[in-house]
């Protein structure tokens, strides 16, 4: 994708646009600007922000983009540039440098070899790393596509397989592995290929839908024109048609490209973002974006088009305040710029997935979902709700949201029915989220259940990821400290956390980038640079000669970074197994990671919901039990335990409101589950009300808490039951005895007798005091010497005596 | 004075004689010679009122007809009807007499039970100073043995229902002094209650055949946490669908079981034994009645004294009609609904059951929507029922709520089916699943009767099991459950906080177990006729039921 710098019309100024939207941009954004540069590429492998000089290139990390870093930079010779990209491991330098060249440049060494077509009437459309098992590099030619191996020990690059193909032109995301390859009249036929770790698919052939405006005219679709997004694990691809003004959507499966479903645009110019899995079509000529959720079946947008805000912006004129900020380097680079401060300018490039390029000023800009915004443009809770809690960026900010919602339609006492589906939608959240893998960052469940493209082995994957990070890390660190940078060796760390966590949470296989954009094409110069020395003046190698070669060396480096780096490798993948999400190199996303989804368990629901609206709701306690009811209806069909204390307050609110009779039936059918906090509360509201203290006490005893029940049966003055279930009690005890003799002595210590007889004497009951007595004297031996006998028995003497005189 | 009650007399066909003579008895108006006479009287009238198998029952008036020559005003209803008013008086007088005795030692309660040689009079005082008293004749040779408790809840049954649809007989009394309004209620609802006792133009009363029965209680269905969460959303949403922050009640029944209930215990009591008697599915196809399962297949029969059927009843209710003219409602005719009369409630297209025994709103055709009043908040509710296959739903909306009569509560059902239908669907399904028959709680090997007093809930063996027990187990269990109320009653009155705790066991006279437990206000009744000789086998298979079945409530040992 490339743009040319015209002069950009005046747009809408920033931050002149109202402050209502649903997605915005914060400001400051990333600068990239340097002197002399003569184009902006972006690496999406790597994720690297790239700009070219004469003879170096720079690179800003774009993960995260702020705070910004100080690029990274590269010598690479004099010459044109057409694209340029790190290889994965960030080693290699690939430079693309005419429409028949590309060279590859050992950052370590500073040796390059050049490779050029064979034919003189190919063209190299462009090129791009990837991370296949059996080959590096993918060469895109309009007679189709090379795929190499590259082999930097014996500098050559190394013919592994050739896909013959009629090229138009080509699109390739990184973040789905997939090139999809335009040919015929009207450039509307597409073969695809996904390479990825597993191995390389190809996709049937298939072609897209075009509208002719004429009947002899048929247009032709351009390479803007069609996007490859990555939504939810699955890949889309979505094609504009300007004559029907239709975004068509294709979905790729592994042996089928599936339309499905147009959606209308407003706009001839359309760009398309993937801000966390929520779709962003921006009409860019109306300076409007429109948000769609792809989970659901329903076509419909999120809300209304709205413009995208800028946040932060200084309160002082735009354009004056920022120009002062702006170094005067940029000044200089960017001469006609004054209108860095315009959204959707002409300099606005989208880059995949979720950020623009502002190439006139050399700006970075990450687009951001407001997700409170779109929050309150919703009324319609349960899928406000759900779609809260599908975001995976900020899952914290989505957490509370939710919350706030659900305590917000409490206390607004909206329909019963209505709070019930968004129970129904927290609940089957978490629950999914359970399943998935409790904290892992997860995907829509969807991914089971569709052919989607996905390779069986994740796993290899994500054990296979730490290891190469590892083996990389290691190297570059310590054969070359010198050379390039621990700035690259810091991108190469964001390259593979992001191949590690896109592996992991992806339960289809890719990642989201989309491949190395050419941002600022230069005059396309024909140069033929056949034998083109770089610094370490190695010259281009036949990639025939070195098969053993290369897989000697290759091992031959996996024992050794096994040898020296295992401990690291260890962690590393032990950490990845355990919680790949707060991996160490997951800094930027550090706050959300920790929060790895926004569901919310149980005890939350308990804590953040009920136990706060409790008091507010004190007034209408039948509404909330009819809110919690639906609430364990929820939770019992996805089979979670809910908070003890939910129960607790269930019972204290059906007291409050005298329905005795309901909690009842709450107890009996146990639909509050017997704990002893129940029980406790229970006997507690049962003080009005006979009935209810009756569930408690035979809660306490079918939850064989034996202490509090006897004590309970004694201060009701149900002496003579108390002993029979002491008694009853204590042959268990002692059946246990042979096992732990510690445990009979906490039961005689628990039921001491003294209780009883103390008891006993309050009720000035002569014949219970004695009935007691004796059964002390039968069942406890060696209770007849014991000074409590001796004590009780005077007064039982005493007392017969009185009694008697 | 007199002559409201000539005008009574002339109606019901006496003759002027007749009326003469008893004139003369009430001029004595000396009860002091009814007590003494009173036992030949009644043994006398035994023997004449042959048609009604000795079977009596009136209610009366305490604080009515104080005065010479007003008795009769005392008599509020009396069954058979045609007996003469002599024979009535004296039943009553007798009555009375005792009552004021034995408060002279008992003030809050006076008698229960009076035991003569061929009769026993069982009492019971429906409200103060308003009493009913069953007279049932003792036949040694025949089903006659009778428990007191059971005749006394039948008492307790009628009179809770009659409350319920019509309020208490003293309002009605107080509303309209002369007694004419609460006489015709009573009549023609204390009839419509007798015919379900019809077996074979018999009135046949629980007798200790059912004593493994417990009348006053309510028998519910046992379902699963899931499903009963799935209930208690159904009540919910019905809760939810009524107007404004008014109290709504709801019960839910599965076939004749009880699923859920917002109500008292007493009120759920009312209304559930109303269903079971004919809302049901099964009431409402067979046109029988659950309690008296012994009467399945005979129709519903017009008795030729006269004195049940529809026709008769009717003709004596114009008959109370007319005296109660007199006063001061000339010529004025109301309606009296009769919700227990049988095969009136019909099931609507839109799932609610409808009945046109209320009449209709004035000034059109629409059926008025039936009406109770709630014993614990003293509200009166309409009466809403929508059946789903065997899932009926009572929903009780405050009459208060509803501002514009029928059509308020044409939309509250509208509303109801809209939000609450999917899940009455959704639950009829889910308890339809999990049924497991009329002999779902059937216990092999076992019969048995589990009452928990405090919730007004019993389950016990299905009737068609319990008939296979011989009579004399019947009579010792009988006699037992008769031993256990004096028990209990009892140590009522020595500390009505404490429950008892009671073990009884019994050896029959067929070498039956015959076993009562009391706990904690929960009580089991229990025959084991195959059991093993010893009382510690016996014991242990109530142990072994009582750890199945209850809990473990009633293995403290």
């Amino acid at each position: 994708m490339s743009a040319k710098a015209l002069n950009s019309q005046p747009g809408v100024a920033l931050g002149g646009s109202g402050t209502l939207s649903h997605v915005y941009i914060q400001h400051p954004p990333l600068r990239c600007t340097i002197p002399g540069s003569k184009g902006l590429f972006y690496d999406d492998g790597n994720k690297l922000l790239l700009s070219v000089t004469s003879d170096q290139v720079f690179a800003w990390k774009t993960v995260p983009l702020t705070p910004p870093d100080a690029p990274s930079c590269d010598s690479i010779g004099e010459g044109p540039v057409l694209s340029v990209r790190y290889s994965l491991d960030a080693k290699v330098l690939g430079i693309q440098r005419s429409n028949h060249e590309i060279q590859f440049k050992n950052r370590e060494t500073g040796e390059a070899l050049i490779h050029r077509c064979r034919l003189e009437s190919e063209i190299i459309l462009g090129f791009f790393w990837i991370d296949c098992p059996t080959c590096d590099v993918v060469i895109v030619k309009t007679s189709g596509l090379d795929l190499f191996t590259y082999e930097p020990e014996v500098k050559i690059l190394r013919l592994v397989e050739t896909k013959k193909l009629n090229v138009c032109w080509y699109v390739y995301t990184h973040e789905s592995r997939m090139v999809l390859l335009a040919s015929g009249m009207q450039c509307k036929t597409f073969t695809g290929f996904q390479f990825s770790s597993g191995g390389i698919i190809r996709l049937p052939r298939f072609d897209m839908a075009m509208a002719q405006a004429e009947v002899n005219k048929k247009p032709v679709l351009a390479a803007e024109d069609v996007h490859i997004v990555t939504i939810y694990g699955r890949i889309y691809c979505l094609q504009v048609d300007r004559v029907a003004m239709l975004l068509h959507l294709y979905r790729f499966y592994r042996d089928a490209v599936i339309q499905q479903g147009s959606l209308t645009i407003y706009s001839s110019k359309i760009a398309v973002s993937v801000v966390d899995n929520v779709l962003l079509v921006h009409q860019v000529d109306a300076k409007v974006v429109i948000l769609y959720d792809m989970f659901a079946d329903s076509r419909a947008p999120i809300s209304a088009p709205l413009p995208l805000l800028v946040r932060g912006l200084p309160r002082a004129n735009a354009s004056s305040s920022r120009s002062s900020i702006n170094d005067a380097l940029h000044i200089e680079t960017n001469e006609m710029s004054d209108h860095e401060g315009s959204v959707y300018g002409e300099g606005w490039i989208f880059l995949v997935p979720d950020l623009i390029c502002d190439f006139v000023n050399g700006f970075l800009w990450r687009i951001h979902l407001d997700l409170e915004a779109i929050a309150a443009s919703n009324s319609e809770v349960p899928s406000i709700l759900d779609f809260l809690q599908r975001r995976k960026l900020e899952t914290n900010k989505a957490k509370q949201l939710c919350l706030a919602i659900t305590r917000a339609v409490i206390l607004e006492r909206r329909p019963v029915l209505m709070v019930a589906r968004a129970m129904d939608v927290l609940v089957n959240c978490f629950s999914h989220s359970m399943k998935m893998g409790g904290a892992r960052r997860t995907v829509s469940g969807e991914s089971t259940s569709t052919p989607t493209t996905q390779h069986g082995n994740n796993s290899r994957t994500v054990v296979d990821d730490p290891m190469s990070r590892v083996q990389t890390h290691g190297r570059s660190t310590k054969h070359e400290p010198a050379t390039v940078s621990g700035v690259v060796s810091e991108s190469i760390h964001y390259r593979t956390k992001d191949v590690d966590n896109e592996s992991l949470g992806l339960t289809t296989f890719s990642t989201i980038d989309r491949s190395s954009t050419l941002l600022v094409s230069h005059s396309e110069e024909n140069v033929n640079l056949a034998l083109q020395n770089t610094s370490s003046g190695e010259p281009l190698q036949k990639p025939l000669s070195s098969e053993f070669h290369d897989l000697g060396t290759k091992e031959g480096i996996k024992s050794i970074d096994a040898g020296t780096s295992d401990v690291e490798a260890e962690q590393s993948s032990s950490e990845s197994q355990l919680s790949p999400s707060s991996s160490r190199f997951d800094s930027n996303v550090s706050v959300e990671s920790q929060v790895p989804s926004a569901a919310i368990s149980p005890d939350e629901m308990y804590c953040s919901v009920f136990a706060l609206i409790e008091e507010e709701m004190a007034g209408d306690p039948a509404y909330l039990v009819a809110i919690i009811v639906e609430y364990l209806r929820s939770a019992a069909v996805e089979k979670l335990k809910v908070h003890p204390n939910l129960y607790v307050l269930t019972v204290q609110l059906l007291a409050r409101s005298d329905r005795y009779a309901e909690l009842g039936l709450f107890v009996m059918n146990k639909i509050l589950e017997p704990s002893k906090e129940v029980a406790l509360q229970l006997l507690e509201s049962g003080r009005q009300n006979l009935p209810t203290r009756k569930l408690g006490m035979d809660m306490l005893r079918r939850l064989s808490l034996h202490h509090d029940y006897v004590l309970l049966l004694v201060q009701d003055g149900y002496y003579l039951e108390a002993l029979r279930y002491v008694r009853k009690n204590k042959v268990v005890i002692l059946k246990l005895e042979r096992l732990t003799e510690a445990m009979v002595n906490v039961q005689v210590n628990t039921i001491r007798p003294s209780l009883f007889l103390d008891a006993t004497i309050s009720s000035n009951d002569l014949q219970h005091l004695a009935a007691v007595l004796r059964f002390f004297s039968d069942f406890i031996p060696g209770f007849t010497n014991t000074s409590d006998h001796e004590t009780y028995y005077r007064i039982l003497n005493e007392m017969n005596s009185s009694v008697a005189a | 004075m007199f002559g409201c009650f000539e005008a009574v007399l002339s109606l019901c066909g006496r003759s002027e004689s007749d009326n003469y003579r008893l004139r003369e008895r009430i001029r004595e108006g000396d009860s002091s010679i009814w007590l003494q006479e009173s036992e030949d009287f009644i043994m006398g009238l035994s023997s004449t009122a042959t048609t009604n198998e000795g079977i009596q029952l009136c209610i009366f008036d305490l604080r009515r007809g104080q005065h010479e020559g007003q008795e009769l005003d005392k008599i509020l209803f009396f069954f058979p009807a045609d007996l003469s008013f002599s024979t009535q008086l004296s039943v009553i007088g007798l009555s009375e007499g005792l009552i004021t005795f034995t408060r002279i030692f008992s003030p809050d309660a006076a008698c229960e039970v009076i035991e003569a040689e061929r009769h026993s009079h069982v009492f019971y005082q429906a409200e103060p100073d308003i009493w009913m008293v069953m007279v049932v004749e003792k036949n040694k040779d025949t089903e006659a043995i009778w428990r007191n408790d059971a005749l006394q809840r039948v008492l307790k049954e009628v009179h809770s229902l009659f409350v319920m649809f019509h309020g208490s007989i003293r309002a009605l009394l107080e509303k309209e002094p002369g007694g004419g309004v609460a006489r015709s209620h009573l009549y023609s609802f204390v009839m419509d209650y007798l015919t379900d006792f019809l077996v074979a133009k018999k009135l046949h009363l629980p007798s200790f055949r059912d004593c493994l029965k417990e009348r006053g209680t309510v028998q519910m269905l046992t379902v699963g946490r899931e499903a009963a969460i799935e209930v208690q959303s159904l009540v919910r949403i019905l809760e939810s669908a009524c107007p404004g922050n008014t109290a709504c009640n709801s019960l839910v029944l599965f076939q004749d079981l009880l699923v859920s209930t917002t109500l008292s215990p007493d009120d759920t009591v009312n209304l559930f034994a109303y269903a079971v008697l004919r809302l049901t599915p099964r009431s409402l196809s067979h046109g029988t009645n659950s309690w008296s399962y012994l009467r399945k297949g005979s129709t519903a029969s017009h008795v030729p004294t006269g004195s049940i059927s529809d026709n008769s009843g009717s003709a004596t209710e114009q008959s109370y009609t007319s005296h109660d003219t007199s006063p001061g409602r000339q010529g004025q005719r109301y309606h009296i609904p009769r919700p227990l009369q049988r095969d009136k409630w019909s099931k609507g297209k839109d799932g609610f059951l409808v009945t046109e025994t209320w009449g209709a709103e004035v000034g059109s055709l629409i059926p008025a929507t039936p009406t109770v009043w709630l014993q614990q908040t003293d509200e009166r509710m309409y009466l809403c029922v929508f059946q789903q296959k065997y899932l009926t739903v009572i929903l009780l909306i405050p009459v208060s709520s509803i501002i514009n009569g029928e059509q308020g509560i044409s939309m509250v059902k509208q509303l109801v089916l809209e939000t609450a239908s999917l899940n009455i669907f959704k639950v009829e399904e889910r308890l339809s699943r999990g049924w497991g028959g009329g002999n779902a709680y059937h216990v092999s090997g076992y019969r048995y009767l589990l009452c928990d007093r405090d919730r007004n809930i019993s389950r016990a063996s299905p009737p068609g099991k319990v008939t296979t027990l011989t009579k004399d187990s019947l009579l010792a269990l009988n006699k037992l459950r008769e031993e256990v109320d004096v028990e209990k009653s009892r140590a009522k009155w020595d500390d009505p906080n404490h429950d008892k705790d009671l073990e009884i066991c019994i050896r029959a006279r067929n070498n039956a177990w015959v076993i009562a437990r009391l706990t904690k206000g929960k009580e089991l009744y229990m025959v084991l006729e195959k059991a093993n000789e010893t009382l510690l086998y016996a014991s242990d298979a109530v142990e072994k039921f009582s750890n199945r079945y209850c809990n473990g409530t009633f293995s403290l040992d």
